[in-house]
This record gives C-alpha cells, sequence and structure tokens, in this order.
C-alpha cells in the first residue's frame, strides 16, 4: 500500500498529485516535463516537497505538517535511473552487493549469488557496466536495486536507454521481474505500449497534476478526460465481443464485422470467447483498399470493413478521414468510428475529397487488444 | 647529500600531507555542494596564489612572531614556530593548499551526481558515498592535485623566507640554497640543485597530465 500525497512548487511549474496504489506494478505515465520524476525523486528523498504526505506499507517517510523527513538512505526504496547510473569502478557482482554493505558476509554474498542467477547475470559477474550491454546494463540496475529487499521500487525510464527492438524484447522480462517482486513498483514512462505491458495501475501525469488513476483497462478503455484521451494519444479506442481465441490470433466481433488481432499474450493473460474486449486501431495503420484492384482471386484480405468517410482533418502531409463502418449498432457520440490517416498523395490519387465510400483494411498486427487481466 | 635536499623534501612532503588532510574536505564541499558565500570562499583560495610571495609571508609573520596572536598563544604553550622547520612547513602548506583544492575540486566535480543519489538510496551514509563512490570516481583529480602541490612546496621561496629565514641545514630548502649559491657564485652547485629540481618537478607533472588528459573513469 503506498499513498502519495505532494506539493513542489519551481519557478513556472507546480507539481501537485495525489493518489494511492495497492501491491503491483503502477506506471506514471504522461509526457516529459509533467512531474513523474520529480515525483519518484520526492518519493525517494532525492528532492524535498513544499508539503504533502508520503506513506509506503503503512510507514509515513514524509510529513510536511508533523515534519517527518526520513533520509534518503533509511526509506528503504530500490530506485533504477534513468540511464541505470551503474558504479563504473565496479564490477557486476560489486554493484549488486553494493547495498548489502551491513550483511553479515556470508548473507551477503548468497543474496548477491542468488541474484546474479535469477537475473542471469553469472557469466558476466565479473565484469565492468561498461563491457556490458544495454540490456545486461539494465538487469544490473534491477538487481543491485532489488537485491536490498526494498519496501518500494522506482523506475525512472527503465527501458529509455535501450534501442526501439531490444526495449520490446526486455519489456516483457522486466514485466515477469517486476511481477516477482510481490511488493509496489512504481515504473515512470511516457511509452504507453510499455505501460500497458507492465503495469497493473496507470497515473496519468499532465502539467504537474494528475488527471486519471485507475487499474490499466479502465483507464485505458474508459479516459475521463479528452486530455487523458490527449495524454493517452489513443484515437481509435473500440470495444468488440472475443468469438475465438488461439494462442496466435484472437477473432473479435466488432459492429457486425469480424477483425482478427494478432495475439502476443500467453494463455492466462488471454481474453476467453464471449469476453468483451477493448481494443485500438492507430489512424496511419487503416488502409483505404483502391477499387480498381479490389477482388482479384486470391488475394486474402482479412479486417476488410466497409464505410463511408464522413469528414476529415488536414493535418499537412497526411489527412485524418472519419470513417463511419457500415453494420450493426451506431457509432460513438463524436459521430465517426475510425479516424484514418492517408497520406496527401493518396487522398488525391484516390480523388477521396468526392468518393466517399471505401472499404478499409487493418493489419492484424495493428489491432491492440487492450490488456485483460 | 645537500642537507637542503633533506630540508625541502620533509618540508614538503609534510606540508603536502597536511594540505591533502585538510584540504580534501574542502574539495568536496567546493565540488560537490552550492551553498552561499561558495564564490568567496573559492576566491580565497586562489588568493595565495596570485599575490606576491612577501605579502602572505608578511602577514603569515604577523601572525605567528612571538607578538602575534597564533605566535603568542603557542609560545605560552612553549612552541616556537618563527624561523624553524614547522614555519618552512606552514609556508609551504599556504602556498600549496589552494593549488592542490582546485584540481582535487575539478576532480570531484566530474562525479556523476546519480552515482551518489543511486548509493544513498542503497542505504550508504554520506561518510560512505564519498569513500567507495565519489573518492573511486574523482582520485585523479585529488592525485593529480597532489602532485601539484608537492611541486609547489618544493618551489616555495617567498613565504618560506619571511617566516622561516634561511638557515643553512634548518630551514634552508632547495631554493633559498640555489639562491645563496648564485649570490657567492658557485654556479656549479646551483646548476645541480637547479637541475634535480627540474627533473623531479617535470616528472610529476606528466602525471598529472596523464592523470587530467584522459578522462577515463575508474
Amino acid at each position: 500500500m503506498l499513498s502519495v500525497e505532494l506539493l513542489k512548487h519551481f519557478p513556472g511549474f507546480t507539481l501537485d498529485v495525489c493518489w494511492q496504489a495497492e501491491e503491483g506494478v503502477v506506471a506514471l505515465f504522461g509526457p516529459s516535463g509533467a512531474g513523474k520524476t520529480l515525483t519518484l525523486q520526492c518519493l525517494a528523498g532525492l528532492a524535498r516537497p513544499d508539503g504533502g504526505q508520503l506513506k509506503v506499507r503503512g510507514r509515513v517517510i514524509y510529513d510536511s505538517i508533523r515534519g517527518v523527513n526520513q533520509a534518503v538512505r533509511d526509506r528503504r526504496l530500490g530506485m533504477v535511473f534513468q540511464g541505470y547510473a551503474l558504479f563504473p569502478h565496479m564490477t557486476v557482482r560489486e554493484n549488486i552487493a553494493y547495498g548489502l554493505n551491513r550483511e553479515a558476509r556470508g548473507v551477503r554474498e548468497q543474496r548477491t549469488s542468488e541474484m546474479l542467477d535469477r537475473l542471469g547475470l553469472g557469466e558476466v559477474r565479473d565484469l565492468r557496466p561498461a563491457a556490458l550491454s544495454g540490456g545486461q546494463q539494465q538487469r544490473v540496475a534491477l538487481g543491485r536495486a532489488l537485491a536490498v529487499d526494498p519496501d518500494l521500487l522506482l523506475l525512472d525510464e527503465p527501458l529509455a536507454a535501450l534501442d526501439s527492438p531490444l526495449r520490446r524484447a526486455l519489456r516483457e522480462d522486466l514485466r515477469v521481474a517486476l511481477r516477482g517482486f510481490g511488493k509496489t513498483a512504481i515504473v515512470v514512462t511516457h511509452d504507453l505500449a510499455e505501460a500497458c505491458q507492465l503495469a497493473d495501475q496507470i497515473v496519468v501525469y499532465d502539467r504537474g497534476r494528475v488527471l486519471q488513476s485507475g487499474p490499466k483497462e479502465q483507464v485505458l478503455a474508459r479516459p475521463v478526460s479528452p486530455a487523458v484521451a490527449g495524454v493517452l494519444g489513443i484515437r481509435n479506442v473500440l470495444n468488440g465481443r472475443v468469438i475465438e481465441s488461439t494462442p496466435e490470433f484472437i477473432r473479435l466481433a466488432w459492429r457486425g464485422h469480424e477483425l482478427l488481432a494478432a495475439n502476443w499474450r500467453e494463455a492466462p493473460d488471454r481474453p476467453a470467447p464471449g469476453a468483451g474486449v477493448g481494443f485500438f486501431v492507430r489512424p496511419e495503420n487503416i488502409r483505404l483498399m483502391r477499387k480498381d484492384r479490389q477482388g482479384p482471386a486470391g488475394e486474402r484480405r482479412t479486417n476488410l470493413v466497409s464505410g463511408t468517410v464522413v469528414g476529415e482533418t488536414d493535418l499537412g502531409a497526411v489527412v485524418a478521414l472519419h470513417f463511419v463502418a457500415h453494420g450493426e449498432g451506431s457509432p460513438p457520440a463524436r459521430g465517426y468510428d475510425l479516424e484514418i490517416e492517408v497520406s496527401k498523395l493518396v487522398y488525391q490519387k484516390l480523388c477521396v475529397d468526392y468518393d466517399r465510400d471505401w472499404t478499409v483494411a487493418i493489419q492484424p498486427s495493428a489491432v491492440q487488444l487492450l490488456p485483460g487481466r | 647529500m645537500n642537507p637542503a635536499v633533506t630540508i625541502s623534501l620533509q618540508v614538503a612532503g609534510l606540508a603536502t600531507l597536511l594540505t591533502v588532510c585538510t584540504g580534501l574536505p574542502l574539495a568536496w564541499l567546493l565540488g560537490r555542494h552550492r551553498f552561499p558565500g561558495r564564490t568567496l570562499l573559492e576566491t580565497t583560495l586562489v588568493l595565495p596564489l596570485v599575490l606576491p610571495p612577501t605579502v602572505l609571508g608578511y602577514y603569515l609573520l604577523v601572525l605567528v612572531s612571538r607578538q602575534g596572536p597564533v605566535g603568542a598563544l603557542l609560545d605560552s604553550w612553549g612552541i616556537e614556530l618563527a624561523f624553524t622547520w614547522k614555519a618552512a612547513v606552514l609556508a609551504a602548506y599556504v602556498g600549496s593548499f589552494g593549488m592542490f583544492t582546485r584540481a582535487a575540486e575539478a576532480g570531484f566535480e566530474l562525479v556523476d551526481g546519480r552515482l551518489e543519489q543511486a548509493a544513498r538510496t542503497l542505504g550508504r551514509s554520506e561518510w560512505s558515498v564519498f569513500w567507495t563512490v565519489t573518492l573511486p570516481l574523482g582520485w585523479r583529480g585529488v592525485v593529480a592535485g597532489t602532485m601539484l602541490a608537492f611541486c609547489r612546496a618544493v618551489g616555495e621561496f617567498g613565504i618560506t623566507l619571511m617566516v622561516a629565514g634561511n638557515i643553512p641545514g634548518r630551514t634552508q630548502t632547495i631554493p633559498l640554497a640555489i639562491y645563496d649559491q648564485v649570490q657567492a657564485n658557485r654556479l656549479g652547485a646551483a646548476h645541480q640543485l637547479s637541475l634535480l629540481t627540474m627533473i623531479v618537478v617535470a616528472i610529476l607533472l606528466i602525471f598529472v597530465g596523464r592523470l587530467t588528459g584522459s578522462r577515463a573513469p575508474g
């Protein structure tokens, strides 16, 4: 159980947030400069708030009214810094053992070895951080923080220092590691996919305030305000029902159409047939089907939806089309189902300005299920 | 060996030790913290490097002579400072202190503050953070400062002459001995001492250059 109530003033910026979290992974999500990292620093004791109260598992670590302000070293928190801040003059083993200096030597060595094994760092135990890959450095940083068995784990953009393909690959490893931690872990991120995959709870930050805080499904499926939707950057959030669920794909029913979504979820996390499920499609991942080429035999197309363009927004190089699907039910309150981005060139070539009836194709890999549990 | 060489090594060695012990906390303070009066403190440290040594020597003498406030106090304890080897150490110390502090401060400034923060979050005290993170990462500046301080202490002339005098076999260090020998037209002996000093200082400076030239950590 974690309770955060913070007030901190800077010239031109005020952090004024209040949120709670249970055990599990909490993502602080929002644009840069929203105050996410500052919140971590206040929790860790690296920045001093102007007011508020911080409580970790029933222990008050900061309270402006009662004058409590625990020293950093007494807070029993593990922190994974952005860029990791590994000690460059120590080996992997020494880095991980660093916080265990008060333990007896045997205990220290045993816990260090356990952590090295658990994170698969046994082979590089005697190397310095500079000799490690980005992924290994990230695990050392995690191991160093976890070794002291902290009451709360704080991770500041834990994957931001990595290249994008590696980042995606390591997200799953990090998710498993955070699940294994068992207490509250806070991850600061501005990557929605990262927040989705890692977190149970999302706290949406914007300009020093919390716009929404709640279970991830709730925040993603039902943003409380346009501001939240804006921060989340989601434009085509839809709700469907699961028809079929296999390890490879999930078939959905939506507005009388069948949509196929590529699946990336392991069995227990996979939505069951009959369940309602939220999903979203990025506007740039929807394609207009060219009418002159439609229908040749042998061309397999999935996820075809016919409908009408009812409006558009010129975004410069691209045009965002407002598309209403033909089929059961009616579009949401905004008046259309999908926002579709096409390049200006395609827009002109296909004469979309007067030809309004189209069939669109959505790549199964672009249909993103909003996580179940 | 020329007694001046022995005296110089003892005086400069002792002065350097004193400088490192007292300068290290100050260098850490200046290199790792922002506080009111910091600029004033830094200026005070540079002052001995730019003031004429005789001016420093004069004020130091006023302080430590038997009539001076510090000298009188020491005298009451039976300690005589002015015109003894202790005064030579004091002179070398005053001359080299700023030199060491500036270099060590520069070394500490290069240490990534987040590493110290990481150490604190792992339960370490400020004292422990200094010895396990700040110093092991900023040691180049400290060692460079120590060598520079030693060179400066060996080369100290003006302050030494003012407060410790030029007593052969007691307070006469290498620079004073060289001056005496030139005055007495013993140019060969002057050359011997000069060459020796130059070689030692040059070697130390090469080490300093290597330490401060490459910024690789560890």
